[in-house]
């Protein structure tokens, strides 16, 4: 387990830094400095330059990597003089337009999706195996035909459709929940969860649909299993029969895709976070690209790599806790 | 293993299972169908019957429905099953399972699916064991799990227990699953197809087991299995089933050494025999077996059948009931007349097969 | 010069809207709505009962509340030495206080007046080359430390710096006219002098700029944010952004950044010495990160919780329908603003006369107008400078129907059919519009070949001397209310360089140049009719451009805001004299 785990960091090191490559490589295609962004329209070419070294992008560009990556490890320094600016490390950038280093940045923004995905995990897993399993074991009735109709409109739903449909019922029209808006956990618990109720709903709504009908369809076919009727030739109660025999069996690959899921959300939840104008990573990462923020789109980037190799391995630790047939090695 | 005395039904003591006039039917997007229908037969405590038949010919549904495990909502199952003199047919579900696993066990043909992939062989022996019994401690369940273990003949059964079916031979996880189902000394045993998985050496293996353990617990045993070879080697009586119901019924002696309907004549052609010449032909019965939902009119073997134009219409239109011949306890379901039946079978049959 | 953000975002060019009071501003509503007229009285004022503090109280104002201002992205800067963005210098102007500034009142009258100094500075030889400006007696800080002229001299100093060089450069190139405004001083860092030359502060309340040519605009570039003060000693460079030292009535509460800046009282502002603000919520919190949509829904919606909110994001055309019944038509504000939009003509290129004239005659301003969200969006427009200019009067040399005059177009063409690219930036919006000038062109008796442009290059394009295009859409905005700021840099041949040029059509006549010349020397009074007179001077001989449309706001607020009218200043909701009902 221990080695899998160190061969996997090792391939997700690499991945990571030929993800950083690219990245600075693209960014640097496109034909629009930064430099004229933040600068604007009244920028003489003089004004240009001076914008252009106080970012550092006047350096060949083997050399803005290699200094990328230095400040990595051991901390940059930006500017020159009264104007020098210490990033320590792990230094992912400083990021001139919002005068903040990137680790900031993200130590803000991170909280604010990870609140959203973990609220929404919780509603989508919950609603969505449940429905799905109840769906399962009574396959054929009203209820199961009612839910795989709901399951269906819901997961042939975008998040930017039900997300703005549940604003203007709940929030433009009737004013029943007050426009989303992020307060920190830590602050106030109760404000935390009624500024991310919305959010909550979209994304558990229309994931819970997905997780329901790959819930439904894994369970019927685990239900179908020799183990199952192994199980109930037993004598087994039915209860035990479901929840200790086949969810037992059904949940494996439904943790693997939750798993992926959430490391994937984490990177960011543009969509959702731009209806409900909430400022989370996802937006962060947008924004970035859109003002040409190189050292922002670097770091949300990586972060969201580092979020997707992170959940690979997470799940496939859980497979092998989950499996006892699975070995890592 | 074969016994040679012709079997005289116990009127001592009444079978400890007997089912009557059962009838099998699932209702499905296609139409109804009756997967067993009419079928009677009855086990004695110590005895062993064996079912067979090709897959589709009700076997396995018979098993279910004595342990009652058909999905109540879509089958209809009509007819009556004692099981040691009490009902069984419309029992509650609560009261089936209290039966299901104590009274009646079941093996199932392949072990490695049967068994649950993600917990240890020990801990599913000792869950089968504390469901019947929930005030025994989880330590007691745990040594009569290793206990059954050894029984059954696997070694080490106390560091057995904490593996997971994975890492048990074919075999052994046979013979775990044999554990499992005697854990709670049960009268009757189903082994449905018990042997199929498992290569020829194990095979033997497996039915000496079942064999002593009967003799040890004096459990009556279904064996079910479409392999004449295996039936021949284990079980007392022997009941064929074709297309939901049974053609022919008797001690093995009877069946299987004086068969009378082609059907089981066609079974013994295609199956090679455990002790005769591995290179003799073996003569498969032609065309598939019929569909359950619409199952031929008359004799649902006689688009199959040889010998079905020999009665003029009669196969094709009326169904033959199963008849005693002239030995007792040997009954066939064939409109062929019984003279006949073993003239084919002398002059034409027994060249070939196990009988031989 | 930037762009006023609009919705949908484009590059437009001039960054800052610091218009004036004007002439007969039309201010077309929807259609078949009655003409309103502003009257001007006046721009610059000298008079004390103008420039004396406190600011007249509003009918009915009450003190107190929070006002919330919903925008789409968080300010670039709110530095004074970076700050040249309308949105930005209205909230500058809520932290700080430089030496002029407007005063409004919502009647369309428009007051240039000191705001730090006494009066809008005095022109001591009468010359315009020498200004003396006198700070108010007892403005403090929000520590309480008096504002002095050395702080205002170091503000203007530290602008100077290469790091803080987004902020307007007039009074840094007047100071050091000839190349780069600073190739020779570069701000008070790094061992450089704590002012620039030129500026010196006789006592603590005098600050004196000497220039070497005259610069009769110097109150305009006065309430520019670049001469609000700095204390040496609270100088955080580039930091200063998030946390400006206040000296206006409010403070900094909390900052950050793209999520929400939240301002509070400073309680050392002293309301009898300011003539421009009355301060009368207790907070503001700007939030950012919204979408324009989103915005204008909330605040039509007019939610409990959303009713102290407004926002200067112009409300997108989706939702335009939702704002005309009653309710929330009155919570609607909306108005010209300084930017003019013209069709570019490269006259480079184009150099038939009577082709220009025939575009003039040809292009259908209504459908161009349709394409981003009509009459909300601008009115159509006959003049080169914007109605909020000062001196504007409105005259149309083609006197065509809004949708072309096709007869004039036929026979000014005379059986040719010219051949144009038109150059468009490939944002959704300028495409539809690009598209709906191609069919009205095609239609009138162009061959139109369409030239996307990646927006953000765009401005670089087409401000590229030899550019490959014959027309192209531009917007401009001026600095001040003045033609100075809008005739020289975009008609002036002289100003015409290889690459970044503003004179789009690359319009280069020597009667042109020598006019501009002639209107500079004249005395501050005569020049904006001056400027006017050349402006339709330039339609009617040289036609450069088509103008398109006036640039309009069209704003909403929640019904607990009160005193809400359009600066015309900066085209935006006003912000110094608002109030909370409660």
């Amino acid at each position: 387990m221990l080695r899998f785990i160190v061969r996997r960091l090792l391939v997700a090191a690499a991945t990571l830094v030929v993800i950083s490559l690219v990245t600075f490589g693209l960014f640097f295609a496109v034909p629009s400095s930064p430099a004229k962004v933040m600068c604007g329209k009244s920028c003489t070419a003089e004004d240009i330059a001076q914008v252009e070294a106080r970012l550092g992008i006047d350096q060949p560009l083997p050399r803005q990597y290699t200094d990328f990556v230095r400040g990595v490890f051991v901390g940059r320094t930006y500017g020159e003089g009264d104007f020098a600016r210490r990033c320590p490390a792990p230094c992912l950038g400083y990021s001139f337009r919002n005068n903040q280093p990137v680790t900031e940045i993200i130590a803000q923004r991170l909280p604010v999706t990870a609140s959203i995905v973990a609220g929404g995990a919780v509603l989508w897993l919950l609603l969505g195996v449940s429905l799905g399993m109840v769906s399962a074991l009574w396959r054929g009735t009203v209820f199961d035909r009612a839910a795989i109709g709901v399951t269906l409109a819901g997961a042939s739903m975008q998040v930017y459709f039900f997300g703005l449909i549940l604003l203007y019922v709940l929030v433009y029209a009737t004013g029943l929940l007050p426009f989303p808006s992020y307060t920190p956990l830590t602050e106030n618990p109760l404000r935390w969860a009624a500024g991310l109720l919305l959010p909550w709903m979209t994304l558990g709504f229309l994931n819970s649909a997905l997780y329901a009908r790959l819930s439904r369809a894994q369970m019927l076919e685990t239900l179908s299993e020799d183990f199952v009727r192994t199980a109930r030739a037993k004598g087994l109660s039915p209860r035990q029969v479901h929840l200790r025999h086949a969810l037992r069996a059904a949940i494996t690959p439904i943790v693997t895709i939750a798993g992926l899921d959430i490391g994937t959300s984490l990177g960011g939840t543009f969509i959702t976070e731009s209806i409900f104008g909430l400022q989370g990573l996802g937006k962060a990462t947008v924004e970035a690209v859109q003002f040409l923020n190189l050292p922002l789109v670097m770091a949300t980037v990586l972060l969201a790599a580092v979020f997707i190799v992170v959940a690979n391995i997470v799940v496939d630790v859980l497979y092998a806790v989950i499996d006892p047939r699975v070995r890592l090695n | 293993m074969t016994t040679s005395v012709v079997p005289a039904p116990r009127r001592e003591s009444a079978p400890h299972l007997r089912v009557e006039e059962l009838r099998v039917h699932f209702t499905t997007a296609d139409g109804v169908v009756r997967a067993v229908d009419d079928l009677s037969f009855a086990v004695d405590q110590g005895r062993t019957l064996g079912i067979v038949g090709e897959s589709g010919s009700g076997k396995s549904v018979t098993s279910l429905a004595v342990l009652g495990l058909h999905d109540r909502r879509r089958t209809r199952i009509s007819g009556r099953i004692f099981l040691g003199g009490r009902e069984l047919v419309g029992l509650p579900e609560e009261e089936l399972r209290r039966l299901r696993g104590r009274d009646i066990a079941m093996i199932f043909q392949d072990p490695l699916s049967a068994l649950h992939p993600y917990y240890t062989v020990g801990r599913q022996i000792a869950e089968a064991y504390r469901v019947h019994h929930p005030r025994a401690a989880k330590r007691e369940a745990r040594q009569r799990a290793v206990d059954m273990l050894g029984r059954v003949g696997i070694p080490q059964p106390g560091r057995r227990f904490d593996q997971y079916p994975h890492e048990f031979s074919g075999g052994m996880r046979q013979r775990a699953m044999i554990a499992m189902a005697l854990v709670n000394d049960p009268d009757l045993l189903i082994a449905d197809e018990p042997t199929t998985a498992l290569d020829v050496t194990v095979q033997a293996q497996i039915l000496d087991l079942l064999a002593d353990l009967q003799a040890e617990f004096h459990s009556a045993i279904i064996l079910i299995s479409h392999d004449l070879g295996v039936v021949s080697q284990v079980a007392d009586d022997v009941l064929v089933m074709y297309g939901g119901r049974a053609v022919e019924r008797g001690s093995v002696e009877q069946v299987l050494r004086r068969p009378q309907h082609p059907y089981t004549w066609g079974l013994l052609s295609s199956v090679p025999s455990l002790h005769g010449d591995a290179d003799a032909d073996l003569v498969p019965i032609a065309g598939n077996p019929p569909s359950l939902i619409n199952l031929p009119a008359g004799c649902a073997f006689h688009p199959r059948c040889r010998y079905a134009d020999r009665n003029g219409d009669r196969c094709r239109t009326q169904a033959p009931e199963l008849r005693q011949v002239v030995e007792r306890g040997h009954l066939v379901a064939c409109h062929l007349p019984e003279a006949e039946r073993r003239r084919i079978y002398r002059d034409e049959i027994s060249q070939v097969g196990v009988a031989r | 010069m930037r762009g006023r953000t609009r919705t949908l975002t484009c590059g437009v060019l001039a960054v800052a809207l610091v218009a004036g009071g004007c002439t007969r501003t039309t201010d077309s509503g929807g259609g078949g709505e009655e003409k309103k007229t502003k009257t001007q009285t006046g721009s610059i004022s000298y008079e004390a009962a103008d420039n004396r503090g406190p600011a007249a109280a509003v009918d009915g104002a009450t003190r107190g509340g929070t006002v919330t201002v919903m925008q789409v992205s968080d300010f670039e800067h709110l530095d004074p030495a970076r700050n040249y963005v309308n949105v930005q210098q209205v909230t500058g102007g809520l932290l700080y206080r430089a030496l002029n500034g407007y005063k409004e009142n919502g009647s369309g009258q428009l007051l240039l007046v000191g705001d730090l100094a006494t009066n809008p500075g005095k022109d001591v030889d009468g010359d315009c080359k020498v200004w003396e400006f006198t700070l108010r007696d007892g403005v403090k800080y929000e520590d309480g430390s008096p504002v002095t002229s050395r702080d205002v001299a170091y503000g203007i100093g530290r602008s100077f710096a290469p790091s803080l060089n987004e902020g307007p450069h007039y009074i840094q190139q007047w100071l050091y006219p000839g190349g780069v405004y600073n190739a020779a001083y570069k701000g008070p860092y790094d061992g450089g002098k704590p002012a620039p030359d030129g500026i010196t502060t006789p006592d603590d309340r005098t600050i004196r700029f000497t220039f070497p040519q005259p610069h009769c605009d110097m109150p305009y570039a006065a309430a520019l944010p670049t001469s609000a003060p700095v204390p040496a000693g609270k100088d955080t460079r580039d930091q200063y952004d998030l946390r400006p030292f206040s000296s206006g009535p409010y403070k900094v509460k909390s900052y950050q950044r793209d999520v929400a800046l939240e301002l509070e009282r400073n309680p050392n502002w002293d309301p009898k010495t300011d003539p421009l603000r009355t301060a009368y919520p207790d907070g503001w919190r700007f939030t950012f990160g919204l979408e324009s949509a989103q915005i204008a829904e909330r605040l039509v919606a007019d939610a409990p919780a959303d009713q102290a909110s407004m926002s200067w994001v112009d409300v997108p055309p989706a939702v335009l329908p939702r704002t005309t019944s009653g309710g929330v038509a009155e919570r609607v504000v909306k108005g010209p603003t300084q930017y003019t939009w013209v069709l570019n003509i490269n006259t480079q290129r184009v150099t038939d006369l009577n082709i220009r004239k025939a575009l003039n005659y040809a292009v259908d301003k209504d459908a161009v107008l349709k394409a981003i969200g009509g009459q909300a969006a601008g009115s159509p427009a006959t003049t080169l400078m914007s109605p909020t200019t000062a001196g504007f009067h409105q005259y149309d040399v083609f006197n065509a129907p809004i949708s072309g005059d096709r007869a004039k177009v036929a026979e000014l063409l005379a059986g040719k059919r010219p051949k144009l690219v038109l150059a468009h930036s490939n944002i959704e919006l300028r495409t539809q519009q690009a598209e709906a000038l191609r069919k009205n062109l095609t239609d009138m008796g162009f061959d139109i070949v369409m030239k996307p442009i990646e927006n953000s290059s765009y401005y670089d394009e087409i401000g590229r001397k030899n550019n490959p295009y014959d027309l192209y859409i531009g917007g401009w905005g001026s600095d001040w209310p003045t033609g100075s700021t809008i005739i020289p840099p975009l008609y002036d041949g002289r100003e015409i360089v290889a690459e970044g040029n503003n004179n789009l059509s690359y319009l280069n006549e020597s009667a042109v140049s020598a006019e501009i010349d002639r209107i500079r020397k004249l005395p501050a009074a005569e020049q904006d009719a001056g400027w006017m007179a050349l402006d339709e001077k330039i339609m009617r001989e040289s036609v450069p451009v088509v103008p398109c449309y006036y640039d309009a706001a069209y704003e909403l607020h929640g019904s607990k805001i009160g005193n809400t009218f359009l600066s015309d200043a900066y085209g935006i909701l006003q912000a110094n004299t608002i109030y909370v009902k409660q």
